[in-house]
């Protein structure tokens, strides 16, 4: 399925972008793993914390689930209860599953679209974190950027499904 | 139309969704949106997209998720498994049924770390099966085990599992960590004794392994003694308030890394294999958040939450029949669908529900109770004829065992499961015991 998917170049390319968001979404996780035990150390050794790094994890945290998505949709992570399809003539399987590429494709535009709204009420109200100041719209580029590729990576699948005979 | 019935057309769309195959989050979301828009209107909706994403991912508590899935990538990449079978097999081989009685050990402890049944009962299967056919254990025996003892990780914390089904009913995590150690434990040992009563009844099937001598346990304890002691950093000090969920989960995930670059050496690729890994599981279960999100407003919108529970009480019905019955549907759903989904799908539903029934116990302790029990069967449902995925999973290890065989092996484990259940719904203090003692 996925083979098929990176026999042609705009197929690999979706897979090469995917991959390196979560990539980067899975290198930025770690480094909030760091910084938690870095300000554990510090609060057990020095009673000093990094102060405010929940505020740092939660707004990095959010930058890399949003990274993550578009790899999740590639390699077909979204759990979907297959036992009923199954049973269904393979006309019947492709239909649907054209159906439910197409509408995640919707929805993720519509997220696109909607975030570059909230992005720009975020800036101009400057929405920032209570104890660092962090501006939170740092991490829509990323909610946009991620929620575009998977967009594009649905309306792909969309295209490529019935020629996938193993779907 | 009233909100009853807006909230049925709801409920039956995302029936029909999930029937042909429309991804669980993307089916939640779909129905959350259009169920919302129409109560009321398009702009609150449209509006709320602009934030709701970025509130919904953007938070410290959920940040527990990723980084426990990452502590699982990890250690599951520094050969623990199968020193952790090895070690328990070091001290119970010599028994009879002693190697399958090791292989639980190594499923309970892995599971433990790892977090999924399907990747515990996959990867024990590598590391035990061979040695259950050298010493000629019978194939329903040696499969079965390992089916049924994929399925022991999900209550012994950390596990996503739990976390999920606190978030979903707004219970403390730690407290619900607390309540699932217990009778974690008495699923392995339930286990150990269907095993002990099974080579008992029929000897041939579990034939006594290799004695091992002190030399070797102790060289066993060293090789495993590591994660040992990372899980027990983590789990005591989350247990003991040292640390909340998210440092624990942090700390974990930063030994395992330790633990994985000692064993295995520092390696780019298995890196960024763990981190695709992880970044798999996370979108899958953030995605569905975010879905349930929509869900959840859309269903508060209709009130149905409180209709449900107005006519469970009023029906009349006993609370534990009720109780029963919720039960015996996850174990038909549990053949389904995968078990966080199912969680994320029946809580909103279900909790309301059990929450206005009298059991004679405060709201929290029923949050414990109830989800200690709604746990252990949805993962029974991996287990259950005529799907179980765990089953599957294990019978791709073994293609020389029938899976009809298997299914055989898993009913005693399905067996003392029940009595499990049957025994922490008529005592609930042996779920809420360390809950209320560490409190």
């Amino acid at each position: 399925m996925t083979d098929m998917e990176l026999r042609d170049s705009f197929g690999r390319l979706l897979h090469r972008f995917a991959g390196w968001f979560a990539n980067v979404g899975g290198l930025l996780m770690f480094s909030m793993t760091i910084l938690v035990v870095v300000s554990i150390l510090g609060r057990a050794l020095f009673s000093r914390p990094v102060p405010g790094d929940f505020e740092i994890v939660g707004l990095g945290s959010a930058i890399s689930i949003f990274l993550f998505l578009p790899h999740c949709y590639l390699q077909r992570g979204n759990v979907a209860v297959d036992i009923f399809i199954a049973r269904m003539p393979h006309a019947v399987q492709v239909c649907m599953d054209m159906f439910a590429a197409l509408l995640f494709c919707v929805l993720s535009a519509l997220f696109v679209w909607r975030m570059i709204f909230g992005f720009i009420d975020t800036v101009r109200y400057w929405d920032i974190s209570m104890i660092l100041g962090v501006p939170l719209w740092l991490a829509y580029p990323f909610a946009i950027l991620s929620f575009g590729l998977l967009s594009l990576c649905c309306l792909y699948r969309a295209s490529r499904i019935p020629w996938d005979s193993s779907s | 139309m009233t909100g009853l019935e807006i909230a049925v057309i709801g409920l039956v769309a995302l029936v029909i969704l999930l029937i042909i195959r429309i991804p669980v989050g993307i089916a939640m979301m779909t129905v959350g949106i259009v169920g919302y828009a129409s109560l009321s209107g398009i702009d609150p909706v449209i509006n709320y997209m602009k934030t709701a994403a970025f509130w919904r991912f953007n938070s410290y508590d959920f940040s527990v998720i990723p980084m426990f899935l990452l502590m699982g990538e990890f250690a599951s990449r520094s050969g623990l498994s199968r020193s952790l079978f090895e070690a328990a097999n070091t001290f119970l081989g010599h028994r009879r049924g002693g190697v399958a009685m090791a292989a639980v050990g190594g499923c309970g402890a892995f599971g433990a770390i790892c977090g999924s049944s399907l990747a515990t009962a996959g990867t024990m299967a590598r590391v035990a099966l061979p040695e259950l056919e050298r010493y000629r254990y019978s194939g329903s025996l040696a499969t079965g085990t390992l089916a049924a003892g994929g399925t022991l990780g999900i209550l012994i914390p950390p596990s996503v599992a739990l976390i999920i089904y606190a978030i979903s009913v707004q219970a403390n995590i730690v407290q619900v960590f607390q309540a699932a150690l217990i009778p974690g434990i008495i699923g392995a040992v339930g286990y150990l004794m269907a095993i002990a009563i099974w080579v008992r009844l029929s000897p041939e099937s579990g034939p006594l392994g290799a004695r091992a001598d002190a030399s070797q346990r102790w060289n066993a304890i060293l090789e495993t003694w590591p994660t040992l002691l990372l899980f027990i950093v983590v789990i005591g000090g989350i247990y003991f308030g040292l640390f909340d969920p998210t440092e624990g989960a942090a700390v974990g995930a930063f030994g395992a890394a330790l633990l994985a670059m000692w064993k295995v050496g520092f390696d780019i690729k298995i890196l960024f294999d763990c981190i695709k890994n992880t970044a798999k599981m996370t979108g899958m279960i953030f995605l569905i958040l975010l879905g349930a999100d929509f869900l959840n407003i859309f269903m508060a919108l209709t009130g149905v939450a409180d209709l449900l529970s107005e006519l469970a009480v009023g029906s009349g019905l006993n609370p534990y029949t009720i109780l029963v019955l919720f039960l015996l549907i996850y174990l038909v759903l549990g053949c389904l669908m995968d078990s966080l989904a199912m969680i994320f799908l029946t809580i909103p539903i279900f909790w309301p529900i059990m929450a206005g029934l009298d059991f004679g116990m405060p709201e929290n302790d029923l949050k414990l109770w109830f989800g200690i029990l709604t746990l252990i069967v949805v993962e029974a449902g991996l287990i259950t004829p005529p799907v179980g995925i765990n089953v599957l999973i294990i019978n791709h290890h073994a293609p020389n065992v029938p899976m009809r065989e298997t299914f055989k092996g898993v009913m005693p484990f399905l067996a003392s499961g029940v009595v499990r259940v049957a025994l922490l719904i008529l005592l609930p203090p042996i779920t809420l015991f360390l809950p209320h003692l560490l409190m």
